[in-house]
Formats: structure tokens, sequence, C-alpha cells
């Protein structure tokens, strides 16, 4: 328990740090968010020019599909902010031997990596995005229940172990491949299946992005919690596959580790 | 001048040999970039389900479409061009590049060249795979591929996609950190150049603004052009303006390249 006082706080002595460094630079600051918040309008933009030409999509109204998407902004914003500055950074570290000074840092290194850089930017986008679920929801006349919306927070943040499982099992990739910056682009490309409505797949499809990488689950999950009445099976599934997601991820960067050669002299 | 036509080749080979060596990177690049197509397909299978057409496409037409997108990706955005360009203006690696009595825009060009043909190697066999699939699935419609009019608009998306990066990527002799203009500009080109839907799904007048934009003619145009969509009077409009908005960037760059110069301090022996 001591031991998790200790991270925690490391942890917020990171923040701090991070607070720090993003009000000096606060230019950077805005700059990002306007960028981030540019990639969402553009997902609502593809939605609005969609929901012209048709009135649903695998049963998912306008509003509904616009929760869908901004709920999966949401989850993808705080995994942008505490999770996702660190990972992908692991690439650099291992091609230029930087790795070393974290690994004689007295934390384990799966946290040392994950949580070595922070942005506070993107956090003003998931308020941006809960504000577009809740003006959808608003318009869709549903007002969320105490337990559903203490649900869907708990799904948010089983949303985050899939974001988090994934990009550690991509970047960990950079311990056989010398130079693994495509897999930024594998970790967007690939997360683009969690804006899907999990209704508008089926076969294998649905199978592996269900059971074996629940990207299906991350978004459909917590949005489906809000608008219709969920039975407690797949909430429970989603819960177990992606703390499952997130140790099998684990597992492959410890594996990846034990090739790691320091670079340095 | 025959000292600068030898240049270039060489330029062109090193480019090729840096590529080369990281070929895994560029078979996942190419792998990952196939995602969306799959994403693509699935979702809009979903908005046709009882549907013949949405706004003048098929499935099948609107699945060529992003389909003859990757091969347009593939030959015309550049890779990683505008990072390595800043940070060798931020870095002061601009120095020996300068002792060269190699134009810059000419020795970019070269290594942008270079890095197409790696990734062109390297997108080929998962970028037919993708026409394959495809292809059992729907019926693809290549019938109308317009190779004679898709090729220019190809060449011209190319050196637009090179002239913008170029233009976007100087702006580093003035500010420390360019990442949030490029991502920014990213998204413009993604929802504004046709990457994310046709143009022509937007309503009338949204589409009208569009083309009057140079992203349209980064991805849209060239896609609509091999898919043979365009009538030849559309074609003919189509690359003038792209070619216009190429030459306006790289005169653009030019002139930020002359401007940046001199503001350009480099540091060390």
């Amino acid at each position: 328990m001591l031991y998790f006082i200790h991270l925690l706080k490391l942890w917020l002595i990171q923040v701090r740090y991070a607070i720090t460094r993003e009000l000096a630079f606060r230019a950077n600051f805005f700059a990002w968010v306007i960028v981030e918040l540019a990639w969402f309008v553009l997902q609502l933009a593809f939605v609005g020019v969609v929901y012209q030409h048709v009135d649903s999509v695998a049963g998912w109204n306008r509003y509904e599909m616009i929760v869908l998407v901004a709920t999966n902004q949401l989850i993808q914003q705080i995994f942008t902010a505490f999770l996702m500055p660190g990972l992908v950074k692991l690439p650099d570290l291992v091609r230029t031997g930087g790795l070393d000074f974290l690994l004689l840092k007295p934390a384990p290194p799966q946290f040392l990596v994950s949580t070595s850089s922070l942005e506070i930017g993107p956090l003003a986008n998931a308020g941006i995005a809960l504000i577009v679920v809740l003006s959808s929801l608003h318009s869709l006349a549903i007002t969320p229940t105490l337990s559903a919306t203490f649900t869907y927070l708990l799904l948010v943040l089983a949303g985050l172990f899939v974001h988090y499982a994934l990009l550690l099992a991509l970047v960990s990739f950079t311990f056989w491949i010398v130079q693994a910056e495509s897999v930024l682009l594998g970790y967007y490309s690939i997360f683009q299946v969690a804006r899907l409505p999990r209704e508008a797949t089926r076969g294998w499809f649905r199978v592996i992005f269900t059971f074996a990488i629940p990207l299906l689950l991350v978004a459909n999950v917590p949005a489906s919690v809000l608008l219709r009445n969920m039975k407690i099976t797949p909430i429970l599934l989603f819960l177990g596959t992606s703390l499952s997601a997130a140790l099998l991820a684990s597992l492959f960067f410890y594996l990846g580790l034990r090739r790691y050669q320091s670079a340095s002299s | 001048m025959s000292s600068l036509l030898c240049a270039l080749p060489t330029v062109f080979s090193i480019g090729l040999q840096r590529q080369l060596a990281y070929r895994w990177n560029y078979l996942l690049r190419a792998l990952f970039s196939a995602v969306p197509l799959l994403v693509s397909w699935v979702f809009w299978e979903a908005v046709f389900q009882g549907k013949e057409t949405v706004g003048r496409y098929t499935l099948a037409g609107l699945l060529t479409y992003y389909a003859v997108l990757l091969v347009v990706e593939a030959v015309s955005s550049p890779a990683d061009d505008d990072f390595q360009i800043s940070r060798e203006i931020r870095e002061g690696m601009l120095n020996p590049i300068l002792l060269r009595p190699l134009p810059y825009g000419l020795y970019r060009g070269a290594l942008f060249l270079s890095g197409r043909c790696a990734y062109l190697v390297a997108a080929f066999i998962p970028v037919l795979l993708c026409f394959f699939i495809l292809s059992r699935v729907v019926h693809l419609e290549l019938a109308s591929f317009d190779i004679l009019h898709g090729l220019p608009a190809l060449f011209g998306s190319a050196l637009l996609q090179f002239s913008l990066t170029l233009c976007l990527s100087l702006t580093s002799f003035w500010f420390l950190d360019i990442s949030s203009l490029i991502f920014l500009v990213y998204s413009l080109e993604f929802l504004a150049g046709g990457h994310v839907f046709p143009l022509d799904l937007l309503p009338a007048p949204l589409f009208t603004a569009a083309r009057l934009l140079p992203f349209a003619y980064e991805y849209w145009f060239p896609a609509a052009a091999l898919c043979g969509t365009l009538s030849h009077r559309e074609w003919q409009i189509g690359i003038g303006m792209q070619f216009a908005w190429a030459i306006f960037f790289l005169f653009l760059a030019h002139l930020l390249w002359k401007a940046g110069l001199r503001k350009y301090t480099a540091a060390g022996g």
C-alpha cells in the first residue's frame, strides 16, 4: 500500500511539473487545444454529412451517434493528457539509449515510461467532448440516472485501459524494430474502429474487435449505458477484457524490455 | 548546371538507402494505412443498408474511391519531410547543406521523391491486397478508371503536397515548435481534402467552397480523376487550380526561404 502511495506521489510531482511547463508555453498550449478541437470537429462534420443522406445508421440516430463519437473523444483526450505523451517517447528512448536513465530510477519501468510526460491541453478538449455528450443527451430528452452516470464514468476508465493496452503493445515493438514511429499512425488508424457502432459490424470483424482487441466496446458500452438500458453482462465483459488487455500489453512490454541493449557507451 | 544534375541522383540514392534502412517502419505504415479503408467499408455498408445510393455514390463506387485514395496517398503524401526540415532548421543542421552547390528546394525534392519510391515499394503489396480483397466482396467500379486524366492529377497532387509541406516547414525559421501547425493543416487536409469522405457528398455551396481551397486538389481531385468520375471540363478546371496552388506555394516557399535565411543563426563548428 505504501508503495502505491509512493508511486502516486511521484505521479503528482509529474503532474505539477507538466502544469508548470504548459503555463510557460501558453501559446503552444492553446495551439494544441485548437488542433485537437479541429480533429473533433472533423469527426462531427463527418457525422453531419452522413446524416444529411440517411436518418439512421445501424439503429443509431444522429444524436446517438454524436454521443458515441464524443464519448470516444472524451476517452481519447484523457488518455492523450495522462498516458500517451510518455508512451510515444519510448521508440526514441530505445533508439538513443535514453531508456537507461529511466531504468536506473527507483520505480517500475512501465510506470516511468507511461507517466514520464503529461499534457494538460487535451483535458480542455475532454471537457468540450463531455459538453457535447450532455447537449446531445438533452436533444434526445434523456436525463441519465445517478447509477448510469457512475457506470458511464467507470466504463470511461475501462476505455482508458484499452487505449493504454493497445499503445503500450504497439510501442513495445520498438524493442524488435529500430524505427517504430509508424506505430503511432497504427494507433490512430486502429482506433477509428472505436467510433463505429457495434451493430454496424458483423462476422470476424466483430469477434476480433470485441474479444481480442476490444475496441468496439470502448465507446459503445459507455454510450449505450447512457442511451439505452444496458444489461450487466456486456458491462462486465468490457471490464474484464479491458483489464486483460492491459495485463497482456504489460507482459509484452516486459518481454521486449529483456531484449533492450543500451545504445550508450 | 551539369554538377547539379549529377548531384540530384546521388541525393536521391542516399535518401532511398536511408528510407529502405527502416523498411519495417514503412511496411507497418503501409499496413496501418489500410485500416481506415476497412473501417470505411464497415461503416458505409451500414449506411447503405436498404439504400441503393448515397448522394451520387453506390457502395461499390464509394469503396472504389477509398481504395484509389490509398494509391493517391502512397504516391503523393510526404512521410515526415515536414518534421525533418523543421529539425534541420531548428538544430542548425542546415550548415552542411548550405555549403553544398545545390538549391535547398531541389535537395528536399530529391529526398521527397526517394521517400515516395521507398514507400511505394513497401505499400505495393498491401495496396494490391486491399484491392483484391475488396474486389472479392464488391464489384469495384474500375471500368471507368481513367489513367490519362489521373496521372497528371497524381503528379500535381505530389507537387502540391510537397510545396505545401515546404512552406509549413520553413516557418521553423520563426517558430520554435511547428508541430501544432502541421497537425492543424493535417486536419484541414483530411476534412477539406476529401480524405474522410468524397467532397461531392457535401451540400452544393460547401462543395463549391472546398474546390476553391488547395486541400481538395491533394486527395479528392486526383482520386476522382483516377476513378473517372470527372467530366473533361471539370478535370481541366481542376488541373488548372491544382497547378496554380502548387506554383503559388512553391513561390511562397522561395520567399520564406530567402527571408528565413536572413534570420538563421548557425551555431557550432
